[in-house]
């Protein structure tokens, strides 16, 4: 537990070391937010939600791919000896899923500022988005150490991950579009449920393949 | 490469007459393709499945052609 | 010259040819296309024609026809006329009352002769009635017994209104679908074994058996396009099955671009292993769970799992089962040829460095 935490420390020196890049994604989303603001002027529900969701999809791709990017196979060296890869994986999986998560509340902050916030069920918003977050966190974590230490790595880990995402997105928007009543859907617990379900799964398959992952 | 350009030519061929015919010849197509209970739907479904298998099968031809030809230059 | 292990392969052909023979040649059982016409109203005597598809009406001797309303109710036509064998008309003697309070009623026609046996034709006369006051009487309704229905002789394929003979397809695209998840599986297997094995032989297995597994993806997109066409009037829609599968393919897709990098050979097999295994674990809740909890336009849908009871009757099941088993085998055989090849270039490579 302590090393786990140890790693989540690094993790945050290490980020909050390239303040640039950092403040980098919260400024290309909060661009991204103003260019949506300007050429729509007036979003509707959908729209909204829509744009919600792709922006966080992207800002969450580059943040993550940045994320790995710059750590070096020698840090990678450096880890191996140092830690289980039990500790290592747990540690990245809550770090990622932290940062997602405040990457996620700070583009809902700018979307509210420019184009309002139509949610009418907030309790159902909040759990789905944080089951889904949770979701794509997991698989862009795993699909970039697939995707890492090769030059074309990033253009790779999109080709790689949206797929794998496109399922929880498409749950998400229907989540969300009951959470702004756009339509009424009496099972949409189910679809909450389905959200945890395939994140427990995946993250499941995380932690048993990431010992394999490791060795190189 | 000479594979290449034969099919390259045949597609573009198609093209030119898929575009040439006439919408009243293509709706007849589909109308032949709808009579008889649509039983040419199933043909045309067959006909997707085999001409697949063969393009997969006549590309798995021409690269163990290249490595006979690279094993060959080797000896 | 048989060589060994030849036996599946051929086995293979000969159960994909039993599939096209029977698939193709087994007749549809008879059904009713069109009825005319499609409402009458209480009291009236009308005159019903229906067109119908492999049926024998000139050449029948006792052919009878009801209009059914439920286990119970029933009317029974006065005469049975027709010209060809496609084409049929009855006259009925529609009764003064309704038999309970409905405003409209749904008729189900059943037609029975001795050489097509009985076949149904539901909702084919909508019934309402003809004054405005609502009276009802039951007992019109109840003095035609239904009796003994002859059989149909013979294999037959059921008849489904729009799908007519396209539901042959089900040995050809259903089984295909069936066919690319037994290879899927079989990749994800010999993935699991190269990483607890490393060995480059299991590499080439589970790519080559997901190789075809997608080809058979995209098959099985094609063709389900072209069904489409035919029977929903459009290529494709925003049915739940199509998203999951497109997804499915995307996911697989991605899977052959990673396989192809330019990593080393150690390295691209073992994330290669490793994303196969992740993507068929993401595959499970796409194409087993999602599509379940959704209505789909697919047949025996709307919360059925496909293979359901009456939507694949025995007739199909003799030509489903073995179409899914050659399909895999011919992608199977297919596979190996592939593994064949990428290992004779391995060797090559290897022995070359």
């Amino acid at each position: 537990m302590n090393r786990i935490s140890e790693i989540f420390l690094k993790e945050l020196v290490v980020e909050f070391r390239q303040k640039y890049a950092l403040g980098g994604i919260f400024l290309f989303s909060a661009t991204i937010v103003f260019l949506v603001y300007k050429v729509f002027n007036q979003v509707s529900g959908l729209e909204w939600s829509i744009m919600l969701w792709i922006i966080t999809l992207f800002a969450g791709l580059n943040a993550i791919v940045k994320s790995f990017v710059q750590e070096k196979k020698e840090t990678y060296l450096y880890y191996y000896c140092l830690f289980d890869p039990l500790e290592l994986i747990t540690a990245k999986l809550i770090y990622n899923i932290l940062f997602l998560g405040l990457l996620f509340i700070s583009i809902l902050i700018f979307m509210s500022l420019f184009l309002g916030f139509p949610v009418k069920d907030p309790a159902l918003f909040f759990m789905g988005s944080s089951l889904g977050l949770t979701g794509i966190a997991i698989i862009l974590t795993f699909v970039s150490l697939i995707a890492n230490s090769e030059q074309s790595g990033s253009t790779l880990m999109s080709v790689l991950s949206i797929p794998l995402i496109l399922p929880i997105m498409m749950l998400l928007l229907k989540i969300t579009a009951v959470s702004l009543r756009l339509i009424s859907d009496t099972s949409v617990d189910q679809d909450v449920w389905m959200l945890a379900g395939i994140d427990a799964i995946m993250l499941g398959t995380v932690i048993v393949l990431f010992p394999f992952l490791w060795r190189s | 490469m000479k594979f290449k350009s034969f099919l390259y030519n045949l597609l573009l061929n198609l093209t030119w007459i898929m575009l040439l015919i006439p919408v009243t010849v293509q709706a007849q197509a589909m109308d032949f393709l709808r009579s008889t209970g649509k039983i040419y739907t199933v043909v045309v479904v067959i006909a997707i499945i085999f001409i697949g298998l063969a393009i997969y099968l006549i590309r798995l031809d021409n690269k163990l052609t290249k490595l006979e030809n690279h094993i060959k230059n080797e000896q | 010259m048989i060589q060994k292990g030849m036996w599946w392969k051929l086995s293979g052909i000969i159960l994909f040819l039993y599939v096209l023979w029977g698939g193709m040649t087994i007749p549809l059982r008879p059904g009713i296309t069109s009825i005319n016409p499609s409402s009458a109203k209480t009291g009236d005597t009308i005159e019903l024609k229906a067109t119908g598809y492999n049926t024998h009406f000139a050449s029948v001797r006792n052919g009878r026809a009801w209009l059914k309303l439920d286990s119970v109710h029933a009317i029974k036509a006065l005469n049975w006329q027709s010209e060809n064998n496609n084409e049929v008309t009855f006259r009925f003697i529609l009764p003064q009352t309704l038999p309970n309070a409905t405003e409209v009623f749904p008729l189900h026609l059943i037609i029975d002769n001795e050489t097509d046996g009985a076949f149904v034709h539901p909702n084919a006369l909508f019934l309402s009635s003809s004054t405005d006051t609502l009276s009802f009487d039951a007992i019109p309704w109840t003095k035609h017994e239904l009796g003994q229905f002859n059989d149909h002789q013979g294999i037959q394929f059921p008849y489904r209104s729009i799908l007519n003979e396209t539901i042959r397809n089900t040995f050809f695209h259903v089984a295909l679908w069936f066919a690319m998840f037994l290879l899927l599986i079989f990749g994800v297997v010999y993935s699991i074994r190269y990483l607890s094995t490393s060995d480059y032989e299991f590499d080439r297995k589970a790519s080559a058996y997901t190789n075809i597994a997608v080809l058979y993806g995209i098959f099985g997109i094609l063709t389900g396009s072209v069904w489409a066409k035919f029977t929903w009037n459009t290529f494709w829609t925003n049915d739940v099955k199509l998203n999951m599968t497109a997804i499915a393919l995307l996911i697989y897709l991605a899977y052959i671009i990673l396989r192809g990098m330019n990593y080393d050979q150690d390295k691209r097999a073992r994330l290669a292993a490793i994303y196969n295994i992740f993507a068929f674990i993401a595959l499970i809740p796409l194409v087993f769970v999602i599509p379940r909890m959704t209505d789909s336009l697919h047949p025996g849908n709307g919360g059925n799992p496909a293979l359901g009871g009456e939507d694949l009757d025995h007739t199909l099941r003799m030509f489903f089962y073995p179409s899914i088993l050659a399909l895999f085998l011919i992608g199977k055989w297919i596979a190996e040829l592939t593994i064949r090849f990428e290992r004779v270039k391995d060797h090559f490579y290897l022995k070359k460095s």
